[in-house]
């Protein structure tokens, strides 16, 4: 019975040792390197674009990840866009940048006639009212992204091409909130019109009171839209393998087509396959089967990709990522209320040298909390370089010395006699911030300063943090690419009640700073008021903070006008020259 | 043999309940929330700027919302009893990352797992068995012995390093490429393919997965079969069918091997959970869309519904599993069915 079974398992090895030496057949002709050479923008081709995991699901406002944002981000339009180069805010869907009432309560938007739905529909008020209606309803499964419509109070239609906003308070980012709902069509997203008779008005009022529809609606956009999503983008939804990929194809009748001001798409399919794994990633990329890694382990970007063969192939591309890793200290502590010991804190702390071995050299030393190429980055801040005599001295004139002899300094505060003694917390798991509290670990140790590093479980380093029961954390922060509001982690207000500014950071001036500076639309007081602004955290040092990281991204050389913008790569501008394209044209009729 | 059965049957229903609380505590009393993990804009959350007090109220609110709808506001042994009512009528809700429904997530990934682990156990057979079978016929000849420390060191090996190694040095990448790497099928798979090619693609996708999924396996069944062959080798009626001069062959292959292979029906009990549980390492490392995939995301996402569905329905079928083993046992070996009569 053995030997006939066996029959079963000769084709497998077989077939296995006679496959396919490749996936794809890559054309053999080599990639064109100049921009002269390479000509007009060209449609065509594939782009084949790693994603660690599959998307939550393609209802743009019911799904809360970064991967359905990303792949939703070539279905979906919005009024307003920002210019990739210098992040201003220009318009899209709207024909120009909204009207705003002098109490800068009223925004009015007038809407392009000529921006057409996926399915060939025109693209009305309606629709964009449709939009607000849908984020604002309390019935779809939305919370968290409703927070930020708080202000939004309520939305009419002037005319059938006009939409006007009224918000509750003057803030400056209104405009970009409001312009960035995302465009959904009415006739798909609710084709029975069951929105129609509520208002935004009374969207935003008492659930309880609103009509047995809005809730119907709810739950028909919660439960039918997973996977079917339809907007105003230049690619459109076709097919999704759970697991395995998700692939876009290039809507052909595309409404912005030959637009000025309008990103033009030239790849045929995008396909994002799913890959958890980042070495399987790069091994598929080596074989051919991957285009495109947004962010390869720094590891990985210094070893396994320097090869000749790989640079023939692939070309990386480094840049800032927009966040910030920190040390945090905490304000209230007897030990850290005195900005000497901050700053002493700060020189002991070697950040060239973490970033050179902990992220071998994929990052750069900031003095801020501003992202390096926003205009509010104060760039004549003198930085605190490594310097542990110059901390020690600053600890002696604090009133730090070992009275006891113990190899510890003391000092007595509030008439107790405190060593200085204190424990960073770290959340486990994460390698980078626990390297991070070793290095100055290491250099405390020699200079009287007993700390110690804690690895916490996620959850319970975030209860922590926000009970503020630390001494100290190693932690980070997003930085805005747009205009930034830091009033939520620096304003004393933000201390209470579990606020983000988890260091009780507080200062009058900053507090002042930060009210006005959200009441200002003018741009070039606001960057002005952050200059000034920043200058007292450096100076205060409530944060050592330490570096930006870079990140690395990996692009198959055949495609063209591939681009570092401060906000990233933008793979919707990339193109094929025909005699590169590595995958038959197959758009499939439509 | 039908008050045995329905005996067994009944007793399963205690046990499964009494696994269903421990799976449900162990989920539930793990750290993580999943409302927290949602709130994108948490406290800390690396993308993020951070969360005003204001707006830290409207998303405690936003956080209440989603879990009252999802009925995790309720006391945990409120839960427990819904969730427990639902698994009897076979309703395992929806997932919390898609508001699908969980039954449909697993029935879609099931046709893979099961593919992946009938081929792996096949190959196990196939193996171990023959080199079982050799072993005791050899017994501790150089060959017996060599087939034992290989099958000892691969047992030894971590699945995690042998597939990562294989991946970097087979598929593709710096070195050979005689697999792909990951994947159940090529980049330009199309639905026009010939069957054959489709096939072809499609084995030559899950080579490297079987292979890795069925190594440590030798080790341990082919020395339940060595073991079990030896003892009956030793028996009586072995020494007089010898002695009535069959040929050797026969003796192995007809009275030994099949009295031996009694003991390797019990081991069935653990192939019906192991058939679904899937195997998370070789389906996260090649990406196979796979129940183990499914559950290790499901975890990591604190996506309760599917990391307790998945749990119930392995332990359904290890139950199952241990039953029909039981029964079987019974069947061939009639001894076990009188020894309870006589009781």
């Amino acid at each position: 019975m053995f030997a006939r079974s066996w029959r079963f398992i000769l084709p497998v090895l077989f077939v296995a040792s006679c496959g396919d030496k490749a996936e794809i057949k890559v054309a053999d002709v080599k990639p064109i390197l100049s921009k002269e050479e390479a000509g007009k923008p060209v449609t065509g081709d594939w782009l084949v674009y790693h994603e660690l995991s599959d998307p939550e699901q393609l209802n743009p406002l019911t799904s809360s990840d970064a991967v359905s944002s990303e792949i939703g981000g070539f279905m979906f339009e919005a009024l307003l866009t920002r210019d990739p180069r210098t992040l201003e805010i220009k318009p899209y869907i709207a024909e120009a940048r909204p009207e705003i009432s002098q109490d800068k309560l009223t925004y009015t938007f007038k809407i392009r006639k000529d921006a057409r739905f996926q399915d060939g529909r025109p693209l009305t008020g309606e629709d964009v009212l449709f939009s607000v209606k849908a984020v604002k309803c309390p019935f779809v499964n939305a919370p968290f992204l409703r927070v930020y419509f708080n202000s939004l109070v309520d939305a009419e239609l002037l005319d059938p091409y006009t939409i006007r906003f009224i918000t509750k308070e003057p803030y400056f980012r209104n405009e970009s909130v409001l312009g960035g709902i995302t465009l959904l069509p009415r006739h798909h997203y609710d084709p029975e019109n069951l929105l129609q008779r509520v208002t935004v008005k009374d969207l935003s009022q008492d659930p309880a009171k609103l009509p047995p529809e809005a809730k119907q609606f709810g739950e028909n956009f919660n439960k039918n839209y997973n996977r079917n999503p339809m907007g105003t983008g230049p690619y459109k939804f076709n097919g999704w393998k759970t697991g395995s990929e998700l692939e876009l194809i290039r809507h052909r009748d595309y409404w912005g087509n030959g637009k000025e001001g309008i990103d033009q798409p030239r790849l045929d399919r995008l396909k994002f396959r799913f890959v958890n794994n980042m070495d399987a990633a790069l091994n598929r990329m080596k074989s051919g089967s991957l285009d495109y890694i947004e962010a390869l382990q720094p590891v990985q970007a210094v070893r396994g990709t320097s090869s000749n063969r790989f640079n023939q192939e692939f070309r990386k591309y480094e840049y800032y990522s927009p966040s910030y890793t920190y040390l945090g200290w905490n304000n209230e502590h007897p030990i850290f209320r005195d900005k000497k010991v901050r700053q002493a804190m700060t020189y002991f702390t070697d950040r060239k040298l973490i970033v050179k071995s902990v992220l071998f050299g994929l990052g750069e030393v900031v003095d801020s909390h501003i992202y390096l190429f926003r205009p509010e980055y104060d760039k004549s801040l003198v930085g605190y370089p490594y310097d542990p005599l110059k901390a020690s001295a600053l600890l002696a004139e604090a009133g730090w010395r070992d009275t006891d002899g113990d190899g510890v300094l003391d000092k007595t505060i509030d008439g107790k006699k405190t060593p200085l003694r204190f424990e960073i917390k770290v959340n486990s798991g994460n390698a980078l911030r626990k390297s991070v509290a070793l290095v100055l670990l290491d250099e405390l140790k020699k200079h009287g300063v007993a700390a110690s590093v804690r690895e916490l479980d996620w959850t319970i380093f975030l209860n922590d943090v926000k009970n503020h029961t630390f001494d100290a954390v190693v932690l980070g922060w997003g930085m805005p690419t747009d205009e930034p509001d830091a009033y939520q982690v620096w304003h004393s207000s933000q201390a209470a009640n579990k606020g983000s500014n988890a260091i009780s950071y507080k200062n009058s001036r900053v507090d002042e700073i930060l009210e006005i500076y959200r009441r200002e639309f003018d741009a070039k007081k606001r960057v002005e008021m952050y200059k000034e602004f920043q200058q007292i955290l450096h100076e205060e040092q409530p944060y050592t903070f330490l570096f930006v990281r870079k990140q690395v991204s990996v692009v198959h050389r055949r495609f063209q006008d591939v681009e570092i913008f401060p906000a990233g790569l933008r793979p919707i501008d990339w193109w094929v020259p025909a005699r590169n394209q590595k995958f038959a044209s197959a758009l499939t009729p439509q | 043999m039908t008050s045995y059965l329905l005996q067994r049957v009944l007793l399963m229903i205690p046990t499964f309940i009494g696994i269903t609380l421990i799976v449900f505590l162990v989920v539930r009393l793990a750290p993580g929330d999943p409302a927290e993990l949602r709130a994108a804009g948490g406290l800390g959350a690396a993308a993020s700027g951070g969360i005003s007090v204001d707006k830290r109220g409207a998303v405690d609110e936003a956080m209440a919302q989603w879990r009252a709808q999802y009925g995790l506001d309720k006391p945990l042994y409120v839960q427990y009893a819904v969730w427990l009512q639902n698994i009897f009528t076979l309703s395992f809700g929806v997932s919390f990352k898609d508001s699908q429904p969980v039954w449909g997530k697993i029935t879609e990934r099931i046709p893979v797992t099961l593919k992946l682990n009938l081929w792996s156990l096949l190959v196990v057979y196939l193996v171990a068995i023959p080199l079982g079978i050799y072993s005791a016929t050899h017994q501790n000849s150089i060959t017996d012995q060599a087939t034992t420390l290989i099958a000892f060191v691969l047992f030894a090996v971590p699945l995690v390093w042998a597939a990562t190694m294989a991946l970097v040095f087979l598929c593709g990448g710096d070195f050979y490429y005689l697999f792909p790497p990951g994947g159940l099928e090529s980049l330009d798979a199309a639905d026009n393919w010939s069957w054959w090619r489709k096939i072809s693609d499609h084995a030559w996708h899950l080579f490297l997965p079987v292979v890795l999924l069925s190594y440590d396996g030798f080790a341990g069944l082919s020395r339940y079969m060595r073991a079990s062959m030896l003892e009956v080798l030793r028996q009586d009626y072995v020494q007089v069918a010898r002695s009535k001069g069959l040929d050797e062959s026969v003796v192995v292959f007809k009275h030994v091997l099949r009295n031996s292979l009694i003991p390797q029906v019990t081991l069935l009990a653990s192939i019906l959970p192991g058939m679904i549980g899937g195997s998370v390492i070789i389906e996260t490392i090649f990406s196979i869309p796979g129940l183990g995939q499914l559950g290790f995301e499901s975890v990591l996402s604190r996506d309760y519904p599917v990391v307790l569905a998945l749990l119930a329905v392995t332990s359904i079928l290890t139950l199952i599993g241990i039953l029909i083993s039981d029964l079987l046992l019974a069947v061939v070996d009639p001894r076990i069915a009188f020894g309870r009569r006589a009781q």
